[in-house]
């Protein structure tokens, strides 16, 4: 079950009020509803996963409490290796198990070998690489005692599968949520304004602009033989525009929908078309996936390397964004992907540029030339990388980009590009003038005559009707990640 | 060494490592205090610490701290 469906909306509408209602007077009861209701949204798109999610949760939880009660150092340290075990053995089992076997037999092939390995028919639980970077994140932190054991497991439960962010994320830490689900929950209107204005933003740039440039970017990519290299790069450009509506338009969804049942939920994103180099795009850029391996990954191997200087940084930052690439799934596109990320810090390391930002000022809505040239330059870099994402294999990505190098590139585009970036600045142009808010339309607004106000959220609602009923609906991209 | 000569030398560290002349460190100050130091920043900032007092610290010690504070208390620990 997804957001844009009507069984979501159905379900959500009985589910909040029985939240509000009945259930708000007792914390215990209301937590075990919104757990029951998770468990309820997981199984109507995939119930045969749910006995996973279950058993994960009941592993790690047990874990937990074992962890906090052990005395002995040695026998904490077997514990949380354990834990670790169970969740990354889960994962790269689901999700990696194929991928290692087929590569494998490739490898063995190229050097003489005839092995005959097998893939399995893996059914891949939906939410699994969210949901146990959660777990991962709570026994890592418990070890290292930043944080207490959760003794209550219906709260334990019900973090691991908070039906809002269970699918795409953002991933919450324990250190965060858990203390929202202890404290009993208090209605807000203004929080509940505020929400279902970020939800409204959300569904917008997902029906209208995600949606639409699905359209565009299926065509050229598809068909990119018979593109000009100036069509291929607009292309390019629709893709990464596409890629953040959709994900950051989800993840509106998400925080909306968790702040409407009175939580906060972490940020995923920060206007990262606007970042003036790849460092300060990947601060801006899936924040909570960046943050996490950040903190579990990046910094011990960055403590571990640091007597070597720059280029033990560098190596860091290339294992931590091989990994970033691996995440998304089993194929050695991501893996491309997450390494030429890594090599673009090489430079901004070696300058000494890592730890110093650039920032735009608050308020200020001309950007000056530099910044301008800088975050063109940072666009084109994470477009033109994203082609790699994209593909389904290498080959198809460099065939493509061999597309774009060619004189066509300063050539007129033989595609209809007209209306898509008409339809591209205007996304551009809202994402910059709201960028000092946490979304781009939080205050807009706000000091206009009510009228005036509720007259454009109905123009939003009504070209969400409209393209949603007249034009193909596309599933959001990381729901498969 | 004095615990307030130790807070004097780190803050110009700090001031150094993260390009801010505006950094006035105490013992109560947190990561979530100075807008540049994050995670990242962090180890930049315990080499430089240890290049300058010619100490090192352990991993575990490296991401335990809360504060600045806890930090110099572990600095004065070694010298």
């Amino acid at each position: 079950m997804t957001f844009d469906s009507l069984v979501f909306l159905a379900f959500f509408t009985v589910f909040y009020l029985l939240y509000w209602f009945p259930f708000n007077n007792n914390l215990k009861l209301q937590n075990l509803f919104l757990l029951f209701a998770s468990y309820l949204f997981y199984s109507l798109g995939d119930w045969q996963c749910l006995f996973y999610l279950i058993g994960l949760s009941a592993a790690n939880y047990y874990l937990g409490i074992y962890i906090s009660r052990s005395q002995k150092v040695t026998v904490r340290k077997a514990l949380f290796i354990t834990g670790l075990v169970i969740d990354i053995g889960g994962l790269a089992f689901f999700k990696y198990f194929n991928f290692f076997v087929t590569s494998s037999d490739s490898l063995l092939h190229a050097i003489g070998l005839n092995p005959d390995l097998h893939t399995l028919n893996i059914l891949i639980p939906v939410g699994i690489s969210f949901y146990t970077f959660r777990v991962i994140s709570y026994l890592i932190d418990l070890q290292q005692e930043r944080i207490a054991v959760c003794k209550d497991l219906v709260i334990f439960f019900a973090y691991v599968s908070f039906f809002p962010s269970l699918l795409s994320g953002p991933i919450d830490r324990a250190k965060n949520f858990i203390p929202q689900l202890e404290r009993p929950r208090a209605f807000d209107y203004n929080r509940f304004v505020n929400a279902l204005r970020q939800i409204l933003w959300g569904f917008f740039k997902k029906a209208v602009f995600a949606n639409h440039l699905a359209i565009v970017t299926k065509d050229i990519f598809g068909n990119y033989q018979h593109y000009t290299a100036s069509a291929l790069l607009f292309g390019a450009l629709c893709y990464a525009i596409q890629l953040y509506a959709d994900f950051s338009g989800y993840t509106d969804i998400a925080i909306g929908v968790a702040q409407l049942l009175g939580f906060d939920i972490a940020r995923n994103f920060n206007y990262p078309f606007f970042a003036q180099n790849i460092a300060e795009y990947w601060r801006k850029w899936h924040m909570s996936l960046t943050s996490w391996l950040t903190d579990y990954l990046f910094t011990p191997l960055n403590i571990a390397f640091r007597d070597y200087g720059k280029w033990g940084i560098i190596l860091a930052v290339i294992i931590n964004f091989t990994i970033v690439g691996l995440w998304h799934g089993a194929n050695w596109t991501y893996v491309l992907f997450g390494f030429l990320h890594g090599c673009y810090f090489i430079p901004i390391i070696l300058k000494g540029r890592l730890y110093k930002r650039k920032k735009i000022e608050k308020k200020r809505l001309i950007p000056s030339v530099r910044e301008l040239a800088n975050m063109t330059g940072t666009f084109l870099l994470v477009a033109l990388t994203l082609v790699i994402f994209r593909a389904e294999t290498i080959s198809a990505a460099f065939s493509y980009l061999r597309g774009l190098v060619s004189i066509s590139i300063f050539a007129a585009p033989n595609y209809a590009v007209w209306p898509t970036a008409g339809f591209l600045s205007l996304f551009l142009l809202i994402e910059w003038t709201g960028k000092d808010n946490e979304y781009p339309i939080q205050s807009l607004g706000l000091k206009w005559p009510t009228w005036c106000r509720w007259s454009l959220y109905m123009v939003m609602v009504t070209l969400i009707y409209y393209y949603s009923v007249s034009g193909p609906t596309e599933q959001f991209i990381y729901v498969q990640f | 060494m004095e615990r307030t000569e130790i807070l004097n030398q780190v803050n110009d560290v700090f001031k150094e490592v993260l390009d801010n002349d505006d950094i006035a460190l105490q013992d109560e100050t947190q990561a979530s205090d100075i807008a540049e130091w994050d995670s990242l920043s962090h180890i930049q900032l315990v080499v430089e610490i240890e290049k300058h007092f010619r100490i090192r610290f352990t991993s575990k010690e490296i991401q335990s701290w809360k504060n600045v504070g806890e930090m110099i208390g572990t600095i004065q620990s070694r010298l």
